[in-house]
């Protein structure tokens, strides 16, 4: 696969799972609005607002119509929802000839859609509504993309952009809701919207009933082994996809990426709740992010930008 | 009477007997689906018997469905007219453009003589030059064009093909034969349209469409990558790859899906490498060489080593590794010198001259200023003749006499006389029209026809066209950029 390709697909794929993220966090945040206070309802804003690096741009935000507008349509706001899907498009515009028409199309007509809509156009009447909408899109377009490629080593592209970025955003959402930094602290209700931001209330639930306890939900979303959304999940999916890519490469060429991977899946595998609740959280979470760098460093150095020098 | 009501009668009219070309206004000498007596020729009257039996509005809806089909599909262009960058597509007309068997079989036989008399000129001009010195055409037309590349002289290409893909554009003239207007000899575009345009008309007239026995055209990319294949020196595990200017050129819709049909690699300039004249592309498994490459960038911008060095386009070295042999270029380099507007001209002579036989198709009829006799012919006659430029394009430099003021024709005059080799002349040509959806009612609209032409080991026409129609009323202007769409065009089997 050209190293172009691979460096779209993946971000491509990334962008995406940025989009879906965004799309849930505010459609949750909308929905459970009304079983708030304004207080509460604003201490939680913030949390999404740093679960989605967006402070610096809605530090001046008072309500949700403010809110929803930042972090949905606002050109300067690098993580907003229409700009991730444009990025996420334009790299698929790229590589148009590797996806299917199926994807290519549900990605398109997703931009399309919101492309036109205004923040003032949705909040008349029950704004959460299209949040929901694009989310079952985004869902429509995971399962195209699952269903209409092939599962070789484009696919293991976008998947290991998906799962590098689910792990980043999974470290940077435990961290507005545990960290030292947040503005409240959650209380019942915010234990329960966390996990519906992450889609684990009813997994969650299946697995340690519905009393919610932070040490457990920190432990389901760290480390369940079988839970999508959660850290060890995405992780065991990259080192899986890391194996998959560049299958021509020389093993000197493959080491240095593997490595990482494989000390970031110790972390991970090895990682125990009681040891890190006691304040050990925010440095462990910064810990996995930073490792999630390298392994994006190392894998650009690896199979995207290497010099011609390097093979011939 | 009620306001509402009266609203609701004006958005449908009932749909008249006479169908949606009760306005079809005649003008033009010859129209594809009227003869001059209004009835309708033979081979659009399976169509015309649909049509009156759909209403105006059915004819809108199914329109935009065609257009909502490509904007889903990203089969547009974009407009960088402000800070944001706005995408259009390409207007799809809705009616198909009919051409009967006879017709088609008469524009086979004519473009395959064609290619196959400039590809042989192109061979004697980079070769032998015996075209030169026999005097069919003057040596300084080839050695003054900007298009001459001196890079390719004694460069010998597989089965002398330097053309593999060519577009001509052809018009019909006032007796309603098809005649040449110009040849696409360099990177000619439009095919992908040829191929949309038929995925989403033969949805919207599915049973006229079977009836009428169109001859398919789904197979061109897979004939363009037999053909690509055939000028690699070895046929096993040939590599091929289609090198794009990128996401921004307007054509790279077309780029990609060529690319996709044939199952080849997309390439841009920074995908290729060139070590020790040796092309590869860089992948994540490592270096992989390419033996044929369909280029869609101009010659001046394929290796700034050799050619603009300012191109970051182009691969540094490509050009080497081509003449090395150890890389095939489609189109090859050069190739502009044969469809310049005063090379046209001599076009007719080239097909007598290596192939001993009369055109099949005429050319516009073309009067070289730098031959006296048409000199003082065309300084008669400036009131009733296009004059143009030879270096020029884009209506530049040009004279339209019947357009033109006395003042301006006594100027003009003044320039052909002083440099009377720059300049050519042809009579005004009117374009045929054909029945086109706009606006919600079906009208004549200026067309043209381009057919695609393949030669590699062999010369290969899919039987389709592009068919560019001019959407504006009375304009003669079918390009996309000036307000121009397309047509399906069906070919009919017999």
């Amino acid at each position: 696969m050209l190293s172009r390709v691979a460096e779209s697909l993946y971000w491509m794929s990334r962008y995406v799972e940025r989009a879906e993220h965004t799309t849930r966090l505010i459609a949750v945040k909308l929905e459970s609005m009304i079983e708030q206070t304004h207080e509460e309802s604003h201490a939680s804003w913030r949390r999404v607002v740093a679960a989605l690096s967006a402070e610096k741009h809605a530090k001046d935000a008072a309500i949700s119509y403010d809110f929803t507008n930042i972090l949905t349509f606002e050109r300067a706001n690098p993580s907003a929802l229409l700009l991730s899907l444009r990025n996420a498009r334009d790299n698929a515009r790229q590589v148009r000839e590797q996806l299917s028409t199926e994807v290519w199309e549900h990605l398109n007509r997703l931009y399309l859609r919101l492309q036109p809509i205004t923040i003032d156009a949705i909040w008349v009447h029950h704004p959460a509504r299209l949040f929901r909408e694009i989310l079952e899109d985004m869902h429509a377009l995971e399962g195209v993309t699952n269903s209409t490629l092939s599962h070789g080593e484009g696919w293991y592209f976008l998947e290991l952009g998906r799962h590098i970025e689910r792990a980043q955003l999974i470290g940077r959402m435990l961290d507005a809701h545990f960290g030292a930094t947040q503005a409240a602290a959650p209380k019942y209700f915010d234990w329960l919207v966390l996990l519906k931001f992450c889609t684990a209330f009813e997994p969650y639930c299946k697995a340690h009933t519905a009393a919610l306890k932070p040490d457990t939900i920190a432990e389901f979303l760290l480390f369940d082994a079988e839970f999508p959304h959660s850290l060890r999940f995405s992780v065991d999916r990259v080192c899986d996809a890391l194996t998959r890519v560049a299958p021509g490469a020389a093993p000197a060429r493959r080491a240095a990426v593997e490595r990482l991977a494989g000390r970031l899946k110790a972390a991970v595998d090895f990682g125990q709740i009681d040891e890190l609740m006691g304040g050990g959280l925010a440095p462990y979470l910064a810990e996995i992010t930073h490792q999630c760098e390298q392994i994006h460093t190392s894998l650009y150095a690896s199979y995207i930008v290497y010099g011609a020098e390097t093979v011939l | 009477m009620q306001q509402g009501a009266l609203a609701d009668d004006q958005a449908t009219p009932m749909p008249r007997p006479d169908g949606a070309y009760a306005n079809y206004a005649l003008g033009a000498p010859y129209d594809e689906m009227f003869a001059r007596d209004g009835t309708v020729r033979e081979h659009y009257a399976a169509l015309a018997e649909r049509l009156a039996t759909l209403p105006p509005e059915e004819l809108y809806r199914r329109q935009q469905a065609c257009e909502l089909s490509f904007l889903h599909q990203g089969i547009t262009f974009t407009v960088y007219s402000d800070a944001q960058a706005t995408e259009r597509i390409i207007p799809t007309d809705l009616l198909p453009r009919i051409v009967t068997a006879a017709e088609w079989a008469r524009i086979e036989r004519g473009l395959k003589q064609r290619i196959g008399a400039l590809n042989l000129f192109l061979r004697d001009v980079y070769g032998d030059a015996r075209v030169l010195r026999d005097g069919i055409v003057p040596r300084s037309m080839i050695y003054g064009s900007r298009h001459y590349r001196r890079e390719m002289r004694e460069l010998s290409v597989p089965h002398g093909a330097y053309v593999n893909v060519c577009g001509s554009d052809l018009v019909r003239n006032e007796a309603g034969d098809f005649v040449v207007l110009e040849d696409n000899l360099r990177v000619p575009s439009g095919v992908s349209y040829m191929l949309a345009n038929r995925d989403v008309v033969r949805r919207a007239f599915p049973a006229v469409f079977r009836r009428m026995g169109v001859r398919a055209i789904e197979h061109y990319p897979r004939e363009l990558l037999t053909t690509l294949r055939s000028l690699a020196p070895f046929h096993e595990d040939v590599s091929i790859a289609v090198l794009t200017p990128g996401v921004f050129n307007s054509a790279y819709f077309e780029h990609a899906f060529l690319a996709r049909q044939m199952g080849v690699e997309l390439v841009e300039g920074r995908d290729l490498l060139v070590n020790d004249n040796v092309v590869y592309t860089r992948t994540t498994s490592g270096l992989k060489r390419i033996d044929v490459i369909y280029r869609r960038i101009d010659d001046d911008f394929i290796d700034p080593l050799i050619f603009r060095e300012d191109s970051s386009l182009g691969v540094p070295g490509l050009f080497n590794a081509y003449r090395a042999g150890n890389v095939m270029i489609a189109n090859a380099l050069g190739t502009g010198i044969a469809d310049d507007k005063a090379l046209y001209a001599y076009v007719p002579r080239l097909i007598r001259y290596y192939l001993a036989e009369e055109p099949v198709l005429n050319n516009v009829e073309t009067f070289l200023c730098r031959e006296e006799k048409s000199l003082s012919h065309v300084l008669a006659n400036l009131d009733t003749l296009v004059v143009k430029a030879v270096g020029e394009s884009g209506g530049y430099g040009m004279l339209v006499g019947p357009h033109a003021s006395r003042a301006e024709r006594d100027e003009f005059a003044q320039k052909i006389r002083a440099d009377p080799e720059n300049y050519i002349a042809q009579p005004t040509i009117q374009l045929s029209t054909a029945p086109t959806f706009v606006d919600g009612v079906v009208e004549p609209r200026h067309v043209d026809l381009r057919p695609f032409i393949l030669q590699g080991e062999e010369t290969v026409i899919v039987p389709g066209a592009l068919t560019r129609v001019a959407l504006k009323r009375g304009s003669l202007v079918v390009n996309s950029s000036q307000g121009g769409g397309s047509k399906d065009t069906w070919v009919l089997a017999g």
